[in-house]
């Protein structure tokens, strides 16, 4: 009745995912993926070893190398590196923008990346966890610095919160994960940061 | 005491089941048993509409129209008699409501509605009355009394003086509401009918409220605290929102602290949506819908004689939610470092006209980190100030410490 009031659409039925902050060191070990729902439309989800679900990502690096691929099908691969290890990156034309943005891009450069993570495997049984961007933007230092922090932040909240949620428990069984692992990927994160 | 009046109305009660009552024997009967036997007058009621319906083995006599009650008491769906005090007379709706307002008694107060169909006297403002047998009945969370062709009204004296009992705005509930509150932002009206609308404050808590147009009614002066009696607290959406229509306004000297109606959130800018940068707004007056890039008004058409604009919508994220905000043109040109002289500038001299500024903003301010405030709006923030967030190396040995060693 509200929304009907309202023009018949609520902006409350709509709620946008959040972008998760997560080093590439985790990310890489992510291997669960689902969707949510059975519309074909439903969110999917990378379930990371920290026991939260995943459909959107925020990271800052460097992109150190990026290469255009296909004739047709024109798109990009990038690699941005964080503290902890390598983002593997794509744009395609289903995100022009991105694309473009990369076009532009001279590496090395610090970016930020918005996308969505996606597990795949590879013809010879490897998996692999590739981040298809909705953008990337050229930033300073100080923005790449600035989410070290966010990133050691959010991933100590999620291995202090391991196993108190159903995402959680089922993270722990899942991946067998080791929170003090994680800890030491967050350490030397946060080590590398000029102090 | 005079038992008469109520001895008439029991008798007219008896009456209208068709047999005869005394009213004379009634008024006896009363007398003793609240004189000589102690008997609370209200029990006394009771006790002779008994008898007189075993009497004529009548059923719905009982007590005229229920349990007489406070009215704080009141719940929905039962019958009851109040006596209580129209505080407020509002406009009524529909033409089936001959007339609406609020009762208040030392208690509490409540909405009443008189149906057409009642066929009750006119109820004036000030006046205290006794209603036998109204419904209790609930609208949009809210309760209010139901005065019917069944209801009877007296008009009754009294002089107590009724002092309703402010409320912090953050415990207001739907129903009627007295608080003591700043008016701390007035905003835009977004209707006709609307004198004036905005954001009222104290200690506790902000809360929208709204004057519609009606005769006698005026405006608050912003940054004025007055004391709201009586307003009607109602629900839009999981917010609360103050009727002033019904309220008696009393503007007080002074200042009283409140709380900030802003809200802070701080995250990266993760999307900057379409319709940010360099726009066109409709000239019409009140209209100032954005227009396409045909300078076309979806309401009033093609407009050449447009007014610019600067503004960005987009999404705020902190990792665990993510929020719309709608950063206005001041703040804008402040964040993005280009005023509006230049980005019309900007426009007019590239090829890719407006869009080179929504670029020029994506580059500038896409993926960084910001602190915005600014008032909620539908679930969108539209930002009043907003800052870059800086690196903080301080934090970095706190996490350091957190992450627990290098073991």
């Amino acid at each position: 009745m509200a929304a009907m009031a309202r023009g018949g659409f609520s902006r409350r039925d709509f709620e946008r995912e959040p972008a998760r902050r997560v080093f590439a060191g985790e990310i890489r070990e992510s291997r669960i993926h689902f969707r949510e729902g059975d519309d074909e439309k439903s969110p999917t989800y990378v379930l990371l070893p920290t026991g939260e679900r995943c459909n959107r990502v925020f990271l800052v690096g460097t992109l150190t190398e990026k290469k255009k691929q296909g004739d047709q099908n024109l798109f990009y691969r990038a690699r941005v590196i964080d503290p902890t290890g390598t983002f593997f990156v794509m744009a395609g034309s289903y995100q022009p923008e991105a694309m473009q943005q990369i076009a532009r891009i001279e590496p090395p450069a610090f970016v930020a990346v918005v996308g969505k993570p996606n597990v795949y495997e590879t013809p010879d049984g490897a998996v692999l966890v590739s981040v298809r961007c909705e953008s990337v933007t050229p930033v300073d230092k100080d923005t790449r610095d600035r989410w070290v922090i966010d990133c050691a932040k959010a991933t100590l909240d999620r291995i202090d919160a391991l196993g108190t949620t159903p995402d959680g428990e089922r993270a722990v069984q899942e991946y067998r994960t080791d929170p003090a692992l994680f800890r030491k990927l967050v350490y030397e994160a946060l080590s590398q940061l000029s102090l | 005491m005079d038992y008469s009046d109520t001895a008439t109305r029991i008798s007219l009660n008896v009456k209208a089941k068709g047999h005869e009552a005394d009213p004379v024997k009634i008024a006896g009967k009363l007398r003793r048993l609240v004189e000589e036997f102690g008997v609370p007058p209200a029990e006394a009621e009771r006790s002779v509409v008994n008898e007189l319906a075993r009497e004529f083995s009548l059923n719905g006599l009982g007590t005229p129209g229920g349990e007489e009650k406070n009215l704080n008491a009141l719940l929905p769906g039962e019958w009851t008699t109040v006596e209580a005090k129209v505080v407020s007379l509002t406009t009524t709706p529909s033409p089936a409501i001959a007339q609406s307002g609020i009762l208040a008694d030392s208690t509490g107060a409540i909405r009443f509605v008189v149906w057409a169909k009642a066929n009750a006297p006119r109820l004036e403002d000030g006046k205290w009355y006794r209603f036998e047998s109204a419904v209790v009945d609930e609208y949009r969370g809210s309760i209010n009394l139901k005065i019917h062709s069944g209801t009877v009204i007296r008009e009754i004296s009294r002089d107590t003086i009724l002092a309703p009992a402010v409320t912090p705005i953050a415990d207001l509930i739907p129903g009627i509401g007295s608080v003591k509150a700043k008016v701390i932002q007035e905003w835009d009206v977004t209707h006709d009918r609307m004198l004036q609308n905005g954001l009222l404050a104290d200690q506790s808590g902000t809360v929208r409220f709204v004057i519609w147009k009606e005769e006698g009614k005026e405006r608050l002066t912003p940054g004025t605290v007055y004391s709201l009696y009586y307003a009607m607290v109602d629900e839009y959406s999981g917010r609360y929102s103050l009727n002033l229509n019904s309220a008696t306004v009393v503007p007080e000297e002074g200042d009283i602290p409140v709380i900030s109606g802003d809200s802070r959130f701080a995250g990266a800018l993760v999307h900057i949506a379409p319709g940010s940068g360099l726009i066109k707004r409709c000239p019409v007056e009140g209209c100032n819908r954005v227009l396409s890039r045909q300078n076309y008004c979806p309401v009033h058409e093609i407009q050449p004689g447009f007014l610019y604009d600067l503004r960005i919508k987009g999404w705020l994220d902190d990792g665990k939610v993510t929020r719309e905000i709608l950063i206005q043109r001041e703040v804008t040109e402040q964040l993005t470092g280009m005023s509006m002289e230049q980005a019309k500038e900007l426009a007019e001299n590239n090829p890719l006209g407006m869009d080179e500024v929504f670029l020029r903003f994506r580059d500038r301010i896409l993926g960084r980190y910001l602190i915005c405030s600014g008032r909620e709006i539908d679930s969108r923030m539209l930002v009043n100030s907003c800052e870059p967030l800086r690196f903080d190396p301080e934090e970095t040995a706190a996490l350091l410490n957190r992450a627990g060693g290098p073991s």
